[in-house]
């Protein structure tokens, strides 16, 4: 088994070839002005200079897809008699995806504790999770809006990921992280080479010493919850949120969703689809009542969720992997890192007293 | 510079009076700006305006009904307050209107491809200084200059009104029109285009739809907000299916929605994450309304948006006559 | 986590949203806008169903969609489930359609139950307003078959007017069993009416129960489980000694969709039910 090697950029597009064989892989291509990540097709040509818009997570939670499929059935001898059928819906393809970042690929870790937790093992979504794998694209340069070190992450933290690619001279460290991905990588072209694997530290360590350093997080959780009835503020930090889901719908940890029925004549199917916090109508009840009745208080709860109520009940683990989608590709700019770092305020002035 | 520091002075004024003054300020990187609710005379301090303050502000104004507001406006952006006052979205006598001249904003994502294209990476941007003719930008040790004609919004390319159409106070010399007739040269193209090529061109770009409702809410005009058909189950318009054909419907019904209201501020698209170029979609509905009713939405204040109004005999329709 | 997820043996794992095809035996129009459903399950599943008092249910109708209510049948009396319905929205209109004999989906049981072993011993103060009154109905008919467990047991049950009071066809042998106290009451006088007129709190203060050795057990309409609890501090109760019932809207059902939380409790697992106390807890967002 081939644990890691230097894989030269010309033989790349060979081993995604000999891997789509007999998976469905899933890659950065441009779209108009985008890079999202859409199925690849031998041929295609793939983006790795730079992070996608679009997150990998459709790989393992698409943005829609039928829980089960039904048909009603009236029984020939007695038309008043309907019997109902249930199907499950079919097993997924394998799927890799190539060409992840670290942040990305490590989203899915905040998924897993939750859709397999104590209470329940969402068995659709670990039907995805258990046939997908990951070859992650480490980091060498931080953009603006990168903020993975402050969330206990970092351009080359392999955790979620099954191989970890790191670019260097030429072409890319390869380095197999688990069982899946030693498979993955016995089918490249990959030879030996000692000083390729220092040039990825040096890499990696270039991009590490950009990030810089972060601020400590440990007090958030705690102060959120002190800011949760200071409306004030959470009507200042939402001020300039259009309440749409771009944030939600790119962040490789938002795992929301919404069940809903679709029907065509005698069938149909009940759907799994995205849905996030920063609509209205997620928390709208039939009676009309809504506890998130406006965009603060929607604004509050993805903030509180991701850096205080999710770390609480998950072993301090904040849900956000500091890709910084939310606040790249948010039409009016809101920025997470500011409105984390503002809730936090007090207690650093208390410090600094 | 000093229009800016005249425009500050006189908000300054009049804070006191008014619940906030929407503007923009610098965002989270220096090629970003972002809009700015300034409470205090501090956040009026850190107001800017330049070619980066891309968002229109009216998009806040119909969910601060009631309340007293300032709204700083380009050209574009007023034509949007209008659009809201024609249709009694807002009240004129809550909103105070500071306007401005502008020569056009940027395209961000232009100006992303112009830096992809030179091998750098947008998102390592360290400064950026933009005037009315340019953008200068430091990034990874490196100076761009790009002319803001080039970089600029689709809809600078056409635009007429430079300046802020309705105002309380304006300030700066107002700019002459660079543009005599939108020709709706965009649109045509893709007319002349046979309706196969089309449909698949839109499928191809409705494909990356997430779905996210950014170009809704972005929308000034959307003023159904939280009862729009998108999430509706009664009426049951659309379903939560993956599929393009449920994306390009909801487009169609926004457009149709929008049709003889839209003044084409280009926010859907900004919005876009996923850089849609969804403002076609309204600017073929804006021709049919021109040729039709020889209308511009949001040009004035008196005017009856022609889908709005009834008149038994219409120029330009042939009511009984095929 | 004790296991890695991506190592679990799903073959038998049961898919959580998968419900179970019930039949409807029979409905009861219980007011204009309530009806209530007997479910009985595929005897199979029947026969090995265990739900505890207070655990709720998703009804479905395919094609309109889930909704959730609690299984207001006590797990003592397993002939059928029972589910009592507010006409609300979509899915609940439909579910309006249904008659005996008809399909529905079930996802159950789901949710926390009422602390049932932990009230042994205690009295009982029941205080249903309205449709509320469903999951009191559960605990009150288990206490019931199991009543020397429990101490007096009290119910104080509301509605708007006599038209609007569901199960009405159970009233008259609580009101006739001398081991439960029942006080119906009605908000405005009505004709033909004998029981006791007044808002929910204020009748409550008059009954006046006896804290000691007490748990106060309140459901209904917001506004009214408000001033319920204000008339239970009055009357001397402490926060531990008060249950109540969230309802919040539902999805999923097992802790995953995000949006019946309340900061870090999920109302569909950690509830519905909760102490005063335990709500107090909780950030202020109901």
């Amino acid at each position: 088994m081939v644990m890691s090697g230097y894989l030269k950029q010309e033989d790349l597009a060979a081993w995604i070839d000999a891997i789509s064989a007999d998976h469905e892989v899933l890659a950065p291509q441009a779209q108009g002005n985008s890079v999202v990540f859409a199925p690849y097709v031998k041929g295609a040509s793939l983006v790795f200079d730079r992070d996608a818009t679009t997150s990998p997570k459709r790989s393992v939670f698409p943005q829609s897809e039928p829980l089960m499929n039904y048909t009603y059935k009236k029984d020939p001898e007695d038309l008043g008699k309907v019997d109902l059928e249930l199907v499950e819906a079919p097993a997924p393809k394998p799927t890799v995806v190539v060409g992840s970042r670290p942040c990305g690929a490590r989203g899915f870790l905040a998924f897993d504790r939750v859709y397999y937790g104590k209470t329940v093992t969402d068995v659709p979504y670990l039907r995805h999770r258990q046939n997908t794998a990951f070859i992650t694209m480490a980091c060498s340069e931080p953009e603006t809006t990168c903020f993975c070190h402050w969330v206990g992450s970092g351009p080359d933290d392999a955790e979620g990921s099954d191989v970890l690619l790191t670019p260097v001279a030429g072409g890319y460290f390869a380095k197999a992280v688990t069982e899946k991905g030693e498979a993955l990588l016995a089918k490249a072209t990959v030879s030996s080479d000692a000083g390729k694997e220092d040039e990825a530290k040096a890499v990696v360590q270039k991009c590490k010493d950009a990030l810089g350093e972060s601020p400590d997080l440990s007090t958030a959780p705690a102060r959120l919850l002190e800011r949760f009835d200071d409306m004030t503020f959470w009507e200042a930090m939402a001020s300039k949120c259009i309440s749409c889901g771009a944030c939600t719908y790119l962040c490789p940890t938002c795992y929301c969703f919404t069940i809903t029925d679709e029907i065509c004549g005698s069938g149909g199917s009940r759907i799994r689809s995205w849905d996030n916090c920063m609509s209205f109508q997620f928390t709208l009840e039939a009676s009309g009542h809504n506890p998130r009745p406006t965009k603060a208080h929607r604004l509050k709860n993805r903030v509180g969720h991701k850096f205080s109520y999710y770390p609480t009940i998950h072993d301090g683990n904040i849900s956000c992997c500091g890709c910084g989608r939310c606040i790249k590709s948010c039409p009016v700019s809101v920025d997470i890192r500011e409105i984390v770092l503002s809730a936090m305020e007090p207690s650093q002035e208390a410090a600094n007293d | 510079m000093s229009t800016v520091f005249d425009l500050q002075a006189k908000i300054k004024e009049l804070l006191p009076d008014l619940d906030c003054v929407i503007g923009w300020k610098q965002g989270y990187d220096p090629l970003h700006a972002t809009p700015h609710f300034m409470r205090t005379e501090a956040d009026v301090d850190s107001f800017i305006f330049n070619p980066l303050c891309v968002h229109n502000p009216a998009t806040y104004l119909p969910s601060l009904k009631g309340k007293k507001v300032g709204i700083v406006v380009k050209g574009c952006d007023s034509r949007s307050v209008i659009e809201l006052l024609q249709e009694n979205l807002i009240n004129r006598d809550d909103v105070v209107i500071f306007g401005l001249p502008c020569s056009g904003v940027v395209d961000i994502s232009k100006i992303n491809s112009a830096i992809e294209k030179k091998g750098l990476n947008p998102g390592r941007i360290e400064s950026v200084e933009a005037d009315d003719k340019t953008v200068r930008i430091a990034i990874d040790g490196q100076k761009i200059e790009l002319a803001v004609a080039d970089v600029a919004a689709p809809k600078c390319t056409v635009c007429r009104y430079h300046n802020a159409i309705e105002s309380d106070h304006f300030f700066g010399d107002p700019l002459p029109a660079t543009v005599e007739n939108d020709e709706y040269a965009d649109v045509a193209a893709i007319e002349s285009m046979a309706l196969a090529d089309r449909f698949a061109m839109w499928n191809k770009e409705m494909e990356r739809c997430i779905r996210c409702y950014a170009c809704r809410n972005a929308c000034p005009m959307c003023v159904c907000r939280d009862h729009c058909v998108a999430q509706s189950r009664d009426p049951h318009w659309l379903t939560q299916e993956d599929a393009i054909s449920e994306k390009l419907f909801f487009q169609m019904i926004h457009a149709f929605h929008l049709a003889g209201r839209c003044t084409e501020c280009g926010e859907c698209q900004r919005a876009c994450p996923v850089n849609i170029p969804i403002l076609t979609f309204k600017r073929k509905i804006n021709k049919e309304l021109k040729e039709l009713f020889d209308y511009t939405a949001g040009v004035d204040l008196e005017a009856k948006p022609p889908l709005l109004a009834f008149k038994v005999e219409e120029d330009n329709i042939n009511e009984r006559g095929w | 986590m004790t296991e890695n997820p991506m190592s679990v043996d799903l073959s038998n794992e049961q898919n959580p949203y998968l419900p179970v095809i019930g039949t409807v035996i029979e409905t009861i129009q219980e007011t204009h806008n309530i009806m209530t459903f007997r479910v009985v399950l595929p005897d199979a599943v029947m026969k090995d169903f265990k739900f505890e008092p207070g655990q709720v249910g998703q009804l479905s109708v395919f094609g309109t969609g889930e909704s959730t209510f609690v299984i207001n049948s006590p797990p003592t009396r397993m002939d059928y489930l029972q589910f009592s319905v507010m006409r609300a929205g979509e899915n609940t209109a439909k579910l309006h359609t249904l008659k005996a004999g008809d399909k529905v989906g079930v996802r159950a049981p789901l949710g926390n139950c009422f602390p049932y072993n932990d009230l042994k011993g205690k009295n009982i103060v029941f205080v249903g307003g309205g449709i509320g009154m469903a999951p009191l109905r559960t605990l009150l008919l288990y206490m019931l078959d199991k009543r020397d467990d429990y101490g007096d047991i009290q119910l104080l049950y509301g509605a708007k007017s006599p038209q609007d009071m569901a199960f009405s066809y159970e009233l008259p042998d609580w009101l006739g069993r001398n081991d439960l106290k029942t006080v119906l009451t009605i908000d405005r006088e009505a004709e033909g009416w004998e029981h006791a007129v007044g808002l929910i709190p204020n009748v409550l203060l008059e009954m006046e129960p006896s804290k000691e050795n007490t748990v106060a057990i309140t459901c209904g309409p917001p506004i009214m489980i408000k001033f319920v609890l204000q008339a239970l501090k009055k009357l001397g109760f402490e926060d531990d000694q008060i249950i109540t019932t969230l309802e919040k809207r539902m999805k999923c059902g097992v802790g995953i969709c995000g949006r019946c939380n309340i900061g870090g409790k999920y109302v569909c697992v950690d509830g519905p039910v909760f102490t005063y106390a335990q709500l107090k807890q909780l950030p202020n967002e109901l």
